[in-house]
C-alpha cells in the first residue's frame, strides 16, 4: 500500500491552489460566507467555472470523448477537496462535474447531449435534482409526482421537497411517476425551471442559504423529448449515476480543514492548553482521518474500475461521525462570536447536521451495511 | 496512492490462514479464559511470519497485516511486538516480547514469563532484559484479560539492561501500530462471532439480528472496525508518529464502543466461557489500557499533528 500522492497528483493540487489564489477576489470570504447554494456563490460560479474550464480543470477526470483529460478519479477527489476547502466557488456546479454531465453522456438522446452539455462544459449551468417528496424521503421509490403523456406532451403534477439549488437552477433532473410499478414506474424528465406552472419556495433553514426548497408542479407541460432514457428507466439510471454521489462532497476534508482552523484560532488566543482540548481535538481528527481513509479506499476501487459496493455506506457513516465530531468540538471550545466571524467554521457549524441526512439518511446506510456487508438476515417489514 | 494488497501480501495472508486452520476454532470443551498454543506460536516463528517487517518489499505494513490476521484467532499469539518492534532492535531477541512503559513495575504485562524479553520504553530511552523467575511474580490468579499475563515485580540493575540506539519515539510509533493492528483483528473476529450468533438465535420467532435495535449497532461496529483497519494500514505505510497515535486512539475508542455491545447481543450466553467471544473482547479490554489509554494516545496525536 502507498498513501502518498504521486508527483502528478501533487502538481495538480498545487495548480488548483495557484488558480484559486489568482482567481478568488479579495472579498471572496464575504461571498463564500453565504454558502454554496446562495445567490452570491451561484452568480460567482457562472464566471469562475468558465475560467476553470478554460484552464482545463473543470472536469479533468472526464473521458477525452467528453472533452475531459481522461485522468483518474484521484483528480476528481483532489479537485473536490481543494474547491470545498476554499468555500466551493463552483457553487452547485460541482454536481454537474460529478454526475449530471457523465449521466447525460451515457443516457441522453443526441438532442439532449447537444443542448444540455455545452453549458455544463462551459461552466455555466445550474441543475437541481427533483427527487424527495413530502411523503417520499428514505423510501424514494414511493414517490408520487405524476407525469401523464398526452399527445406528445407530458403533463406534470405534484410536489418535490428539500430540493437543493432549486431557486436558481436552469434545469431540474426530475423523477416522476408514469405507472404504478414501484420502481419501474418512475421516469426521468428534464424540466427547464422557467416552465410555466413551477413554483419554488425556499424553506427557511438552519443550514445556510439556498439549500432546501419546496418545488410545486401544477399542470407543467414539457414535450415528450424532455424524457431522459425510457419510461420506467429512472431507477436504473439514478442507481448508476448516484453510486459515487454519497462521496460527492469531500466532507472529511472540510471537517479536517475546519478542525485545523479551530486549533489555529485556539492557539492564537492562548487557549490551546490543558489536556481536555487537545484530547477532544485528537478524537475529532481520528474520525476525520478514518473517514478520509474509508473514502480513499473507494476512490482507489474506482480508479481500478472495480465495482463499488456497500462499502460506500460504511465510508459515508464514517463521514457523518467525523462531521459531527468537528462541529461539536468547534461549538464546545470556541466562543460564539468567533464561530460567527469565521465563514468556514460557521458553515461547518451550520452544516454538521447535513451529512447524516442528505444523499440517504445515516440509518439507511446502516441498513445497507447490516444487510449487504454483515449479511444479517433481512429485517421483518 | 495504492490501497490494494500486493500479490505477496495476499499470499502471505493465505499462507497464515492455511497454517492456522487447526487453530481457527476453540477446542471442544475448552473453557480457558486465555487460550494459547505453543505449537501455533512455534509454527508461525518457523514460517518466518513474524519477521516480514525486515524484508524490504514487505515492511511494517505487511507485518501489521499479519498481526491483524493472527488476532482474529481464538488463540492468543504474541505477534505485534515481535513483528513490529523487534526488527527495530534486534531480530534475534528471544520471544515473546513484552513492551512496557518505564516505571510499570507492579503492573500485569501481556505474555510476561521467565525467558521473555522485556522492552522498556520511556525517557531513559529503549532498554531490554530477558526476564527470569526473579522478575516475575507468581501468577496467583488467571489473567482477567484473556491474555497470558503476569506482574513484573522487579527488573535487573541499570548496568545489566541492554541499551539501544533507537529513539523511544520510534518504538512507540511501532507499538501503537501493532496495538491498532491487533485491536482491528480482535474487533473483526468478535464482530463476526456476534453476527453469527445473532443471525441464528431466535426469539419471538425470528433471528434476533432481524431487529433494528441490534442491526444498527452491529452496523456501527462494522464502521468503526473497518476504520480501525484503514487507520492501521495508513500508519504502517507512512510510519508517521501522528498517524500511529491516531490509529491507536481510534482502535481504543472503537474497542470501547463495541465490547459491551457484543456481549449484550449474546444475552446470557455472553456471560459464559462456553462461547469464545470473551477471547477477543477481553483482549480488547486489555489493549484499551495500553500506552496510557485513549487520553494519552490522543495527547500524543495532538502533539504530533498540531504541536
Amino acid at each position: 500500500m502507498n498513501f502518498d500522492w504521486t508527483p502528478e497528483h501533487q502538481a495538480f493540487r498545487e495548480r488548483l491552489r495557484a488558480f484559486l489564489k489568482a482567481e478568488l477576489p479579495d472579498n471572496w470570504e464575504s461571498i463564500a460566507h453565504h454558502g454554496p447554494g446562495s445567490a452570491e456563490i451561484t452568480a460567482f460560479s457562472r464566471q469562475f467555472c468558465g475560467r476553470l474550464a478554460a484552464a482545463g480543470m473543470l472536469f479533468p477526470h472526464w473521458p477525452v470523448s467528453m472533452g475531459g483529460k481522461g485522468l483518474d478519479a484521484w483528480y476528481q477527489t483532489i479537485l473536490a477537496e481543494e474547491m470545498w476547502a476554499a468555500g466551493e466557488p463552483r457553487g452547485a456546479q460541482y454536481m454537474n462535474v460529478n454526475w449530471i454531465g457523465p449521466t447525460l453522456m451515457k443516457y441522453g438522446s443526441e438532442q439532449q447531449k447537444k443542448t444540455l452539455l455545452p453549458p455544463i462544459v462551459a461552466g455555466n449551468a445550474i441543475w437541481c435534482q427533483g427527487f424527495s417528496e413530502p411523503n417520499s424521503g428514505s423510501d424514494l421509490a414511493s414517490l408520487r409526482t405524476r407525469a401523464v403523456l398526452d399527445a406528445g406532451e407530458y403533463v406534470i403534477n405534484g410536489q418535490k421537497i428539500w430540493t437543493s439549488y432549486a431557486g436558481l437552477a436552469d434545469n431540474c433532473f426530475l423523477l416522476t411517476r408514469t405507472s404504478d410499478d414501484r420502481k419501474r414506474g418512475i421516469t426521468i424528465l428534464i424540466v427547464p425551471m422557467d416552465t410555466p406552472g413551477i413554483t419554488v419556495r425556499q424553506i427557511p433553514s438552519i443550514i445556510g442559504e439556498g439549500d432546501i426548497h419546496e418545488v410545486f408542479f401544477d399542470d407543467v407541460i414539457v414535450p415528450e423529448s424532455a424524457r431522459f432514457g425510457d419510461e420506467g428507466q429512472a431507477w436504473e439510471i439514478i442507481s448508476y449515476s448516484l453510486r459515487n454521489e454519497r462521496l460527492g462532497i469531500p466532507r472529511y476534508h472540510l471537517a479536517r480543514a475546519a478542525l485545523d482552523r479551530a486549533v489555529a484560532l485556539l492557539k492564537a488566543r492562548g487557549d490551546w492548553k490543558g489536556e481536555a482540548v487537545k484530547i477532544e481535538a485528537a478524537k475529532a481528527a481520528a474520525l476525520t482521518e478514518t473517514a478520509r481513509n474509508a473514502c480513499y479506499a473507494i476512490v482507489d476501487k474506482r480508479v481500478k474500475e472495480q465495482p463499488i459496493g456497500p462499502e460506500a455506506s460504511t465510508a459515508r457513516y464514517n463521514v457523518v461521525m467525523a462531521e459531527r465530531a468537528v462541529s461539536e468540538f468547534v461549538v464546545e471550545y470556541l466562543p460564539q462570536a468567533l464561530i460567527d466571524a469565521e465563514p468556514y467554521l460557521k458553515m461547518h457549524h451550520q452544516r454538521g447536521i447535513v451529512a447524516g441526512i442528505a444523499s440517504g439518511a445515516a440509518e439507511i446506510q446502516l441498513n445497507i451495511i447490516a444487510t449487504e456487508v454483515l449479511e444479517l438476515p433481512r429485517e421483518a417489514r | 496512492m495504492e490501497l490494494a494488497l500486493s500479490d505477496d501480501q495476499v499470499q502471505i495472508l493465505d499462507a497464515i490462514d492455511t497454517l492456522a486452520k487447526p487453530y481457527a476454532s476453540v477446542p471442544i470443551h475448552d473453557i480457558s479464559f486465555a487460550l494459547t498454543s505453543a505449537e501455533l506460536t512455534r509454527e508461525l516463528a518457523e514460517g518466518g511470519f513474524l519477521d516480514v517487517a525486515a524484508m524490504e518489499e514487505l515492511g511494517p505494513e505487511t507485518a501489521a497485516l499479519v498481526v491483524e490476521r493472527l488476532a482474529r484467532l481464538p488463540f492468543a499469539v504474541e505477534a505485534a511486538a515481535s513483528a513490529l518492534v523487534r526488527p527495530l532492535l534486534d531480530s534475534e531477541l528471544p520471544r515473546p516480547l513484552c513492551l512496557i512503559e518505564e516505571g510499570a513495575l507492579g503492573r500485569a504485562v501481556r505474555y510476561l514469563a521467565p525467558g521473555a524479553t522485556v522492552v522498556m520504553v520511556g525517557s531513559g530511552g529503549v532498554r531490554s532484559f530477558v526476564a527470569t523467575a526473579d522478575h516475575v511474580a507468581e501468577a496467583h490468579d488467571e489473567s482477567i484479560f484473556a491474555y497470558p499475563m503476569a506482574v513484573l515485580k522487579a527488573q535487573p540493575a541499570e548496568a545489566d539492561l541492554r541499551q539501544y540506539n533507537v529513539p523511544a519515539s520510534e518504538v512507540l510509533t511501532q507499538w501503537r501500530i501493532g496495538l491498532a493492528a491487533e485491536a482491528s483483528g480482535l474487533m473483526a473476529a468478535a464482530l463476526a462471532a456476534t453476527v453469527t450468533y445473532t443471525s441464528e438465535r431466535k426469539q419471538f420467532g425470528l433471528p434476533i439480528a432481524t431487529f433494528q435495535a441490534l442491526r444498527h449497532r452491529l452496523a456501527e461496529a462494522q464502521v468503526v472496525t473497518n476504520g480501525a483497519y484503514w487507520m492501521t494500514m495508513k500508519a504502517a505505510a507512512t510510519r508517521d508518529s501522528g498517524d500511529a497515535a491516531l490509529a491507536a486512539l481510534h482502535a481504543q475508542e472503537a474497542a470501547r464502543r463495541v465490547t459491551y455491545d457484543f456481549h449484550q447481543f449474546l444475552g446470557a450466553m455472553g456471560m459464559t466461557l462456553e462461547h469464545p467471544l470473551h477471547l477477543w473482547t477481553y483482549r480488547l479490554k486489555a489493549l484499551t489500557s495500553e500506552l496510557g489509554g485513549r487520553g494519552a494516545n490522543a495527547l500524543a496525536a495532538a502533539e504530533a499533528i498540531w504541536g
